[in-house]
């Protein structure tokens, strides 16, 4: 690996372990300060790897709140990717990091096939003696891919384009989500293209230490990004942690890939729909016979890492009949793959039980949530529906109950 | 991002959560841009107002030796009552989530108090929490002095032998007392927080009382570190007094302080109710400045750049430590719109080589008019709609006369008001202007 972060910007104050999700519920964790830059030191040294370094969840809070800008987790995760070149990866890593990929090789199964083979109880104990815990909320395979619904639905012609990176949550396993954001930028007086070249953005690589995976698929979604960015087509994503990735993570990881194809910054897509907002091009204050409806709105990590605010927030609080207050009550724990490892699982759990509480003590009809895995753990925590915040957006301005 | 707001804060430390807090319950709209989280998590959550004159001699009361600082003085600048005012606001906050604050009473009036930490040394502070009785430390002989296994930070044996050296602390009776942890899988050394945490564990609580309870038989006073409870609202430390029949003492310790981040936790409470907006991991690198007013500011994070823009702005970007204040090879400037500090030509005479000396850096920062805006080396506003606050301020040394947490909340807090008023203000203008349709 020819990328190093250098650790001396780090002055030990310690504002990373205050705000850690995972030091603050397990003292198995030496805390992002002593495991990040503090360990570098050693590692620089030569020493072998410290084994609570798996128990980072690549969450970013610590980045969030440093003070001094080091960026803690890009060094734990480069630390893991040197670790898994030199002593290998399990499956069950590999397995979580490549989530795409194995929907990909079995689209030729029916869904309802694949999702009673992979959910049934006997496939879960399996799985869980594979690594992967049996409590945790696998969310099943949508029947098509929104890929392959998005090449189905007949789009007015538009004269403006936006490009929509969907991101494998979208794609493969909520697609509905995909659509309702093609239907909002309908609405505002967009085309959406949604390209077959890109792939997965590559975060479930880098978390699991997969860096050559990760290089590969950087590659080709830079380049797709770049293509796109000479036509002048804007490019958006609705999901906070695949903006990250092309904004923070493969410019610091991949150099010589940005060199090549330029920076592939991806849109936040509610940011640009409050633009458009602004702009008049969308109008948020309809809501035709629709009532009032009060949602819980969690921030996830990772677009809190962006430092552009809470746009899906301020969305949906423009929304005529709409209260939409903050859940404010920190990570929900999933951390993407994280949450679903068995020695990981209960950890995960913990971290977002205060969330759980506040989104079940709300009283709103919904939870809502850009990123897809928060999405699925916060249901999974709070018993309460979460949906996509463009997904109540539709809704609302179709006149129609949020499902 | 294009939403405008009235007022914007950058730096979201003790100096801009006030100044947030001032905006909002002026009934104006605030953003809160920071990098970083600032100190305020870490600290002791004592509030120092003045510890030190400016001759070096020790101050029982602050406000008595507010006349004796130079007139350049942020508190000089702001005057007695606008500090009161600022305290005021923070006590009260702090109070509605549960956290209580006040002066060390002596004699009925409000002084300075000398904190034990946990090194064993005494640091003089102002507000402290509202169980802390001065009478009950002077009065105290038999003292236990608590700590926990696994707990580097704090050693009861070393606490007492440094107390020891202090008139007030010299003829005690001490007993040293280390509990066992609450966890038995740490692999990491244990900080204050982690045991303030155990609190919202299963059996926390009564792992702290049950611990100490048969120790503290036969002392009446107990010294521990800060490990009751994270939250502004926790009442471990009142409860442990009640089931110990004695004061109880949380000294003050280093990083992660626990106290801080309990007023750090009413703040964000407060924020939260009033819907102020944070937005986290924000980098102001620059501003745009047309006739003498900010115009925007330049907000860069994770590769890209954007501006934002407001009617009034607040920094509280914090010192050289915090990135507010840049020093390069022969010069000194602030960080977002550049603000030349003066330093002296000999960088040999920037520091001194008794480390805790009068340090030429140390009062480093933007000068300032009465309001808080930042001048110009003619003596004139350099930014009409821009206010300063926190340890971005020169003319202060927090270090040396104890005064950070002091100047943070009065700057921060009359700047926030300073920008509401301003940017009310201009609303106005513009809603006259506009036949009031906006």
């Amino acid at each position: 690996m020819s990328v190093r972060v250098s650790p001396d910007k780090c002055i030990a104050c310690t504002t990373c372990v205050v705000h850690c999700p995972v030091a603050r519920v397990t003292p198995k964790f030496l805390g992002p300060r002593m495991i990040g830059p503090a360990y570098e030191r050693f590692r620089l040294l030569g020493l072998a790897e410290d084994d609570s370094l798996t128990y980072c969840a690549n969450c970013k809070n610590c980045d969030i709140t440093c003070p001094q800008g080091v960026p803690v987790s890009s060094i734990n995760m480069l630390a893991r990717a040197a670790h898994s070149k030199k002593h290998g990866s399990s499956l069950r890593d590999w397995v979580l990091a490549h989530g795409e990929l194995q929907a990909k090789l079995l689209q030729i199964i029916p869904a309802g096939l694949k999702n009673f083979g992979m959910l049934n109880p006997l496939t879960r104990k399996v799985l869980d003696m594979f690594g992967i815990d049996k409590r945790a909320p696998l969310p099943p395979f949508a029947p098509k891919t929104f890929r392959q619904l998005v090449r189905e639905l007949k789009q007015p012609a538009l004269p403006r384009k936006v490009v929509f990176f969907p991101g494998c949550y979208v794609d493969v396993y909520d697609p509905q989500t995909g659509l309702d954001m093609v239907w909002a930028f309908n609405r505002a007086g967009y085309e959406v293209i949604a390209p077959d070249d890109f792939t997965c953005c590559g975060l479930p690589m880098i978390a699991n230490g997969f860096w050559e995976d990760s290089h590969r698929h950087a590659k080709r979604n830079l380049a797709e990004l770049a293509r796109w960015r000479e036509q002048g087509i804007p490019a958006v994503t609705g999901c906070p942690s695949c903006a990250l990735t092309f904004r923070a993570d493969l410019p610091e990881f991949f150099p010589d890939l940005v060199e090549l194809h330029g920076g592939g910054v991806l849109e936040d897509a509610q940011d640009f729909l409050l633009e458009c907002a602004d702009r008049g091009e969308l109008a948020l204050d309809e809501a035709p016979g629709a009532g009032e409806l009060s949602i819980i709105y969690h921030p996830p990590c990772h677009l809190r890492a962006q430092g552009n605010g809470l746009p899906g927030l301020k969305l949906l609080q423009r929304l005529k009949g709409v209260t939409a207050r903050n859940a404010n009550a920190g990570c929900c724990g999933i951390s993407g793959s994280y949450g679903f490892k068995k020695e990981k699982y209960d950890i995960a759990q913990e971290i977002g039980a205060e969330l759980f509480q506040v989104v079940r003590e709300s009283g709103a009809d919904f939870a809502a949530s850009e990123c897809g895995t928060c999405r699925v753990q916060v249901q999974h925590g709070s018993g309460k529906k979460a949906l996509h915040p463009v997904s109540i957006l539709r809704a609302r301005l179709e006149g129609r109950r949020p499902a | 991002m294009s939403r405008t707001t009235d007022v914007i804060v950058v730096g979201s430390g003790l100096a801009g959560l006030m100044a947030a807090l001032a905006v909002a319950r002026q009934g104006r709209t605030v953003r809160v841009a920071s990098e970083g989280m600032g100190c305020l998590a870490i600290g002791t959550g004592c509030v120092d107002l003045l510890g030190y004159a400016p001759d070096g001699s020790s101050v029982e009361d602050p406000w008595a030796s507010l006349p004796k600082l130079p007139a350049s003085h942020p508190y000089t600048l702001l005057g007695e009552e606008k500090i009161r005012s600022a305290l005021d606001v923070l006590v009260e906050t702090a109070a509605k989530h549960g956290l209580g604050l006040r002066p060390a009473m002596q004699n009925g009036a409000p002084r300075n108090t000398r904190m034990p930490t946990i090194m064993g040394t005494l640091k003089p502070t102002y507000l402290v929490s509202d169980t802390f009785e001065p009478e009950e430390l002077a009065s105290a002989k038999h003292v236990l002095v608590a700590s926990v296994r696994g707990f580097r930070d704090c050693r009861p044996a070393l606490v007492i032998d440094q107390l020891r050296h202090y008139t007030e602390w010299a003829d005690k009776n001490y007993t040293p007392c280390l509990i066992a942890p609450p966890f038995d899988d740490a692999v990491r050394a244990l900080n204050a927080l982690d045991l303030a945490r155990a609190e919202e564990r299963p059996g926390g609580r009564d792992w702290l009382m049950n611990s100490l309870k048969e120790r503290a038989t036969g002392c009446d006073l107990v010294l521990m570190p800060p490990i009751c409870g994270r939250h502004a609202a926790s009442t471990l430390a009142r409860d442990l007094r009640a089931v110990l029949g004695c004061p109880v003492v949380e000294m003050l310790s280093i990083p992660p302080g626990v106290g801080g981040l309990r007023i750090r936790d009413a703040l964000l409470r407060e924020l939260a109710a009033l819907d102020v907006e944070m937005v986290e991991n924000a980098n102001v690198t620059g501003a745009e400045v047309s006739e003498g007013n900010c115009v925007s500011l330049k907000i860069s994070s994770t590769g890209r750049s954007y501006t934002a823009k407001a009617q009034a702005y607040v920094l509280a970007t914090g010192g050289i430590l915090g990135g507010g204040v840049i020093l390069e090879p022969g010069s000194a400037h602030e960080r977002v719109f550049g603000l030349e500090l003066p330093l002296p030509e000999d960088v040999d005479k920037w520091t001194e080589p008794e480390i805790f000396g009068v340090h030429a850096i140390s009062g480093l920062g933007v000068r300032v008019d009465d309001t808080l805006r930042p001048l110009a080396a003619n003596g004139m506003p350099a930014l009409k709609n821009v206010f300063f606050a926190g340890r971005t301020l020169g003319s202060h040394d927090p270090a040396v006369e104890k005064s950070g947490y002091g100047v943070a909340l009065a700057t921060g807090w009359q700047a926030g008001m300073a920008a509401a008023e301003l940017a009310g203000a201009s609303r106005r203008n513009e809603e006259a202007a506009t036949g009031g349709k906006q």
